[in-house]
């Protein structure tokens, strides 16, 4: 259902993304892992086209945009194809958490105002927030923030969910509540693809994993291959590495 | 010895002068909101950075900014007609409160701009992310939390623009200040006369200065 083919993005002469190709079928969840720096945000972001490839060719469902004869309105089509989790949520500060949800339904894809309200009630009571509906994103804690973020996501009618690093600025004691709402949406067969640090969650809840690093797609497979059998030795130490931080904070967790 | 105030003289004057009041208030309103339509247009143009448009828009503000509003009044009113006989049949009033406008639309225009690119950069890509147009974008998300930050100088642009229809009266619109000038010279009392007009004036700004204060207390608790 997605398709990217020879995507690249260079930023002046430095060359964050290599030529990436990869496909991710309806349904799927695949979680994207590697070191900082090494082009994960920004192939999240380039699906979105939230940043313009160098050049490559991307596709979601019936949408196909090359960058080399990109319009405004093929990006704006791709762009309705998708939706995106921000790290720092990004909520519209002058929406209320159900304006937030409603926007695309209202603007986008034109539904008459209730009906858009209705539904985006709904999708916010499916993320655990039916109390609070009308409340500012400023009044909401940083973990009722990115769930309004992924309610409207969810509520955008896209293909697929991008979330990037969605729990990396959270408080510790709110990453919870938003990687339970993503495994919820999970088991509703959400397509997803996923740039994230929590190596527990990839296992449990990915079909693919990918380990990115340096602009390249170094390996790929089931969190089992990934995660257990590494057969490339960045990927080795990688993995290796975040096992033995995980580890630690276990102990310090039970001392 | 004559008195060297005629306090008797600026109560009777008070009245006959706010007559006058409602022209200097609609040119100061129509103006004002002419000015902000453009002016929005003129911030989106540059914030865009639409080709051609563009330019033009930096052209427009750097001379209105740049000369004085008297001469563009002058200039409007005393000068296009010779050239552009059209403009013959524009009016003093209608005159003066174009010239206001586009005086006023170069300023505003920078402070909205400075408004838009104030607003968090985040903003605008959760609207692209969306499946929004940059322009839903603007309307919808940017164009209202810009408006919260550029309102107090806003407010001050059109506090400004009251005081500056008082230079209308070069063109002949018979105008609160227009009316001053007239009672003074039949009169001889120019002190009076000017401090009656100048205590209206300020009356008048004060009122709005209080206004300007409420508006932004209930603006500051929307969200």
């Amino acid at each position: 259902m997605i398709k990217v083919q020879n995507l690249s993005k260079k930023f002046a002469d430095n060359i964050v993304l290599n030529g990436i190709d990869f496909e991710v079928a309806h349904g799927e969840i695949v979680v994207i892992i590697g070191p900082s720096g090494t082009g994960k945000s920004t192939l999240l972001r380039c699906l979105n086209y939230l940043e313009t490839p160098s050049s490559g060719v991307i596709e979601i469902a019936d949408a196909k945009v090359d960058s080399a004869t990109a319009t405004a309105a093929q990006i704006t089509n791709l762009r309705k194809k998708s939706s995106f989790v921000f790290q720092n949520y990004s909520l519209f500060a002058n929406k209320t958490a159900l304006q937030n949800v409603a926007e695309s339904l209202i603007t986008v894809w034109k539904e008459p105002k209730l009906v858009a309200l209705k539904q985006a009630e709904k999708t916010l009571q499916q993320v655990g927030l039916g109390e609070k509906i009308h409340q500012y994103p400023s009044q909401l804690s940083g973990g009722q923030q990115q769930r309004v973020g992924i309610a409207r996501a969810m509520a955008a009618k896209g293909e697929v969910i991008l979330f990037d690093e969605p729990t990396s600025s959270l408080d510790p004691e709110w990453v919870d509540e938003v990687l339970a709402v993503m495994k919820q949406l999970a088991v509703q067969k959400q397509t997803m693809i996923i740039v994230t640090h929590e190596m527990q969650f990839a296992r449990e809840v990915a079909n693919r994993v990918i380990f990115m690093e340096g602009g390249n797609i170094v390996e790929q497979g089931t969190p089992k291959q990934i995660f257990e059998k590494p057969q490339h030795q960045r990927t080795k130490e990688f993995v290796g590495r975040t096992v033995k931080q995980n580890l630690s904070a276990l102990d310090s967790a039970m001392l | 010895m004559q008195m060297p105030l005629d306090v008797q003289y600026i109560i009777e004057l008070l009245p006959i002068l706010l007559k006058y009041l409602s022209v200097t208030m609609e040119m100061a309103i129509l103006g004002f909101c002419f000015a902000i339509i453009l002016a929005v247009i003129l911030a989106i143009v540059r914030v865009f950075k639409l080709p051609v448009l563009h330019n033009f828009a930096g052209l427009f503000i750097s001379f209105f900014r740049g000369t004085p509003l008297l001469v563009q009044l002058f200039l409007l009113y005393y000068g296009l007609p010779q050239v552009m006989p059209i403009f013959a049949g524009v009016d003093a009033f209608s005159a003066a409160i174009i010239g206001l406008s586009l005086h006023f639309s170069a300023y505003m225009a920078e402070s909205i701009r400075a408004a838009i690119m104030g607003v968090n950069k985040s903003q605008m890509e959760a609207c692209l992310s969306i499946g929004m147009t940059r322009l839903q974008a603007m309307r919808r998300i940017i164009l209202p939390q810009a408006t919260r930050v550029a309102t107090p100088s806003l407010m001050n642009y059109f506090i400004d623009m009251i005081k500056s229809t008082s230079l209308a009266f070069t063109l002949g619109v018979a105008e609160i200040m227009a009316k001053a000038q007239m009672e003074a010279s039949s009169s001889f009392k120019y002190f009076e006369s000017f401090l009656a007009v100048a205590l209206i004036y300020w009356a008048v700004i004060e009122i709005f200065s209080r206004l300007q204060h409420y508006l932004e207390i209930r603006m500051n608790r929307a969200y």
